[in-house]
């Protein structure tokens, strides 16, 4: 090929590529043609995540589109609350909402949802040039129906951690008292005895050095979920009771008797180590749920603590907010002997792999604008930036980003050990009768925390009532 | 038109709204709480359960729990308000500098909507940061943990509640302080009555209309009270201030159990009734069967 045609050639290829380029970059306003001065409404959890798609996407997706997008972050209940009311009345005031993962399997047991992917195939001008279903992580497939079909846009994903003080962990003072106390050396815990014995040590250091510091958050809220849920989700596991102990595979049992394990002896175990925390714990432990751990932490209260992932970030750089940035180390949970190998051959899990979606309900009378909002909040391009916001990731690309690299150092590894080990945590088991279980067994729980019952008692009347419970609702035979 | 249709037609709007908004909702909730209705359930449809759910309240110790807190925190907080209302109201039919001002201010409480008063509550009462637990450790060495202690938490529900809610007895009772006629306290006078006696034989029957009001009110809102508790505490620790209201939010949202739920919600509001219904003949029709024909 001569050189005039070779240079032919290549003009004519930049051409078509300048060419090409605007028709891709006009995807979103060539598709909500018609759809221009909608206005559709969503419904979150207010969680650093969300407040993202709030302040930054939606305004960004009404530019593009002109759909305009009017977004509740509201409280956790609340949120659970509207959605599921809107969803059972079909009053259609959602056109999207968030979906946690642990509500999934309810909504697609009540065929609450729509499905994307269908929706996608049926209307292929809705959809994106760059929204493939295969660039998110494995996170996606709590989302999906028995097919395989799409039925959430995964939006955030992150692990629970076990965030340390790096600072105090490597204080020589504090190192030398540690080894003289307990005859071991001072570091991250491995097992449960070791991260006892740290909460223990900075509980005693911060009195001795009139600190306001203790050593260990609890989110140990007396009269909140939010104290099962750290329970079930991230302290059992590390004992080896799964599923919150219920056995779906034994009629839905519950209790030891009948196949369960909820009050098994390592559950039981498990409790009692949590509750032993308590008086480690600072004071707003036992009125604290997830927001306010993080917080507590943030404010460098405790020495270490299991903080959800979404609050990593905000937590370990952003000094408007937090008073430990730059002094926080991350690792993975202490465990029982086994739990780790158990987690590694896909029989177990140690800890709680969180996240959600939005998905479009049903009820939705804005299902086009809906599905392109998802679509627009699912590209590539936005990924990067919302994960330093939030500290989630819903792309397996986003983890080799420039910027979440960048963010990744200032965080002790945060992503990369999501990255890494995310394989390692779970999300919650696909049980439909989620809330109702919880509800039927909290109040002993709660008595656990304030003292009224044993662990063991408390567990033995929870077992019992969450096999009545699921005898009442139908699924225990 | 006859007077008679006029009437109805003015009544008719009134009407209108209280049948949608008042018997409609009862006739509905009157109806699911004779069926097992749970929309997670392997069978989410409506089953016909008959009384099974006001058979399961009576053994529903959770339920029966919150139903003696309520009357506890009802009972506390009532009479507190009474008490107190009346002292303020006397305090405000006399005159003292910036008395105006002082009134004012001893309303705004009454503006503040529940869920605000249970937040500002929550943010004074929260362990280890808020200032009422710092400073009564601080001063006195007082272990102030609602999130832990039963009985600090359901006082501290009672005081939030007279905080909130006083001024309105305060109002009522100066209202009919104000509009009290002048002859029978100088008759008491004239007879040598002292204080005890003028308060006892003038006063109180004089006020005993609009303490009823009050209380019969109060006692109403007190029995239903949701929002406030449920900022501060959550129902916790444990079930300490988990009140009816609260209750039966948790068994209809969270646990979507609508048949117990409704159920709960009727049986409440019998016991309501009646508890109003006892208080009125063993204040007010007891006295009135004993005037002379």
């Amino acid at each position: 090929m001569s050189g005039l045609k070779r240079m032919l050639l290549g003009a004519a290829v930049a051409g078509l590529m300048v060419g090409a380029g605007p028709a891709r970059a006009d995807f979103w306003s060539d598709a909500a043609k018609g759809l221009e001065g909608t206005t559709i409404h969503g419904v979150s959890e207010s969680t650093p995540p969300s407040n993202y798609v709030k302040d930054v996407l939606a305004p960004a997706f009404t530019k593009a589109t002109g759909i305009k997008v009017e977004f509740e972050a509201t409280s956790w209940d609340q949120m659970y609350d509207k959605a599921i009311k809107d969803m059972e009345a079909n009053t259609g005031i959602y056109d999207f909402v968030y979906i946690e993962q642990d509500i999934v399997y309810s909504y697609l047991s009540r065929n609450f949802l729509v499905d994307i992917t269908q929706s996608l195939a049926d209307k292929p001008n809705l959809k994106a040039p760059d929204f493939d279903p295969a660039m998110f992580t494995t996170f996606v497939n709590y989302f999906k129906g028995d097919k395989g079909d799409i039925f959430g846009v995964p939006m955030e994903a992150f692990i629970k951690v076990y965030l340390y003080r790096k600072d105090l962990f490597d204080d020589a003072k504090a190192k030398d008292a540690f080894k003289a106390k307990y005859g071991y050396d001072l570091a991250v815990a491995k097992t449960h005895q070791q991260y006892k014995d740290n909460a223990d040590f900075f509980t005693a250091w911060g009195k001795e050095n009139n600190l306001e510091l203790w050593g260990s958050t609890v989110q140990a809220h007396t009269g909140h979920p939010a104290s099962w849920y750290e329970f079930f989700e991230s302290i059992a596991p590390t004992f080896g009771v799964y599923n919150w102990g219920i056995d779906a595979s034994k009629n839905y049992a519950a209790s030891v008797a009948n196949g369960g394990t909820m009050n098994s002896p390592e559950s039981k175990k498990a409790l009692e180590f949590w509750l032993s925390l308590l008086p480690d714990a600072p004071p707003e432990s036992t009125a604290s749920t997830w927001d306010e751990v993080a917080a507590t932490f943030a404010a460098g209260r405790a020495a270490q603590g299991m903080v959800y992932g979404e609050n990593a970030a905000w937590i370990a750089t952003n000094d408007t907010k937090s008073k430990v940035v730059g002094k926080v180390g991350v690792a993975l949970p202490p465990l029982e002997p086994g739990v780790l190998e158990a987690a590694e051959s896909g029989k177990g899990y140690i800890g709680y792999y969180d996240g959600g979606a939005f998905g479009i309900p049903h009820s939705s009378k804005n299902k086009d604008a809906s599905l392109l909002f998802l679509e627009y909040i699912a590209q590539p391009s936005v990924q990067a930036d919302w994960a330093v916001a939030g500290s989630r990731i819903t792309h397996q690309a986003t983890y080799d980003d420039p910027k979440v690299v960048a963010q990744d150092a200032k965080t002790d590894g945060y992503y990369t050990l999501m990255k890494n080990d995310g394989r390692l945590f779970a999300g919650a088991p696909p049980y439909p009768f989620h809330a109702q279980v919880r509800e039927a067994t909290a109040p002993m729980f709660y008595q656990a925390i304030t003292g009224e019952l044993s662990a063991s008692d408390a567990l033995d009347q929870m077992a019992a009532a969450a096999e009545k419970e699921l005898t009442k609702l139908g699924y225990r035979k | 038109m006859r007077p008679q249709s006029v009437g109805w037609l003015f009544l008719a709007p009134t009407l209108l709204i209280l049948a949608v908004f008042g018997v409609l909702p009862f006739i509905y909730v009157l109806v699911v709480s004779f069926f097992d209705w749970n929309s997670f359930a392997a069978d989410p449809t409506m089953r016909f359960s008959g009384v099974q759910n006001y058979r399961d309240l009576v053994f529903d110790t959770g339920f029966l729990m919150s139903l003696w807190n309520t009357l506890k925190f009802g009972v506390f907080a009532v009479a507190s308000e009474i008490v107190l209302g009346y002292f303020l109201a006397q305090l405000f039919m006399r005159n003292f500098p910036l008395k105006g001002f002082f009134r004012t201010i001893h309303t705004l409480p009454l503006m503040i909507a529940p869920v605000a008063v249970g937040a500002t509550w929550r943010l004074m009462t929260v362990p280890g940061l808020g200032p009422i637990p710092y400073y009564l450790d601080r001063w006195f060495g007082y272990d102030y943990l609602i999130s832990r202690y039963a009985g600090q938490a359901f006082l501290t529900t009672v005081v939030m509640d007279v905080w909130h809610w006083t001024p309105l007895v305060t109002l009522t009772l100066l209202a009919a302080l104000s509009s009290m006629p002048k002859e029978p306290f100088e008759q008491a006078q004239i007879d040598g009555a002292n204080k005890l006696q003028t308060f006892w034989y003038v006063t109180l029957p004089l006020l005993k209309p609009a303490i009823l009001s009050a209380v019969f009110i109060r006692l109403m809102d007190a029995m239903r009270t949701v929002d406030e508790v449920w900022m501060l505490t959550g129902g916790g620790p444990a079930a300490a201030t988990r009140y009816v209201g609260l209750y039966i939010w948790r068994v209809v949202f969270p646990k979507t159990d609508y048949g117990y739920g409704s159920a709960m919600s009727l049986i409440t509001l019998y016991l309501t009734i009646v508890l109003c219904w006892l208080l009125y003949a063993g204040l007010v029709a007891r006295r009135d069967l004993r005037k002379p024909e």
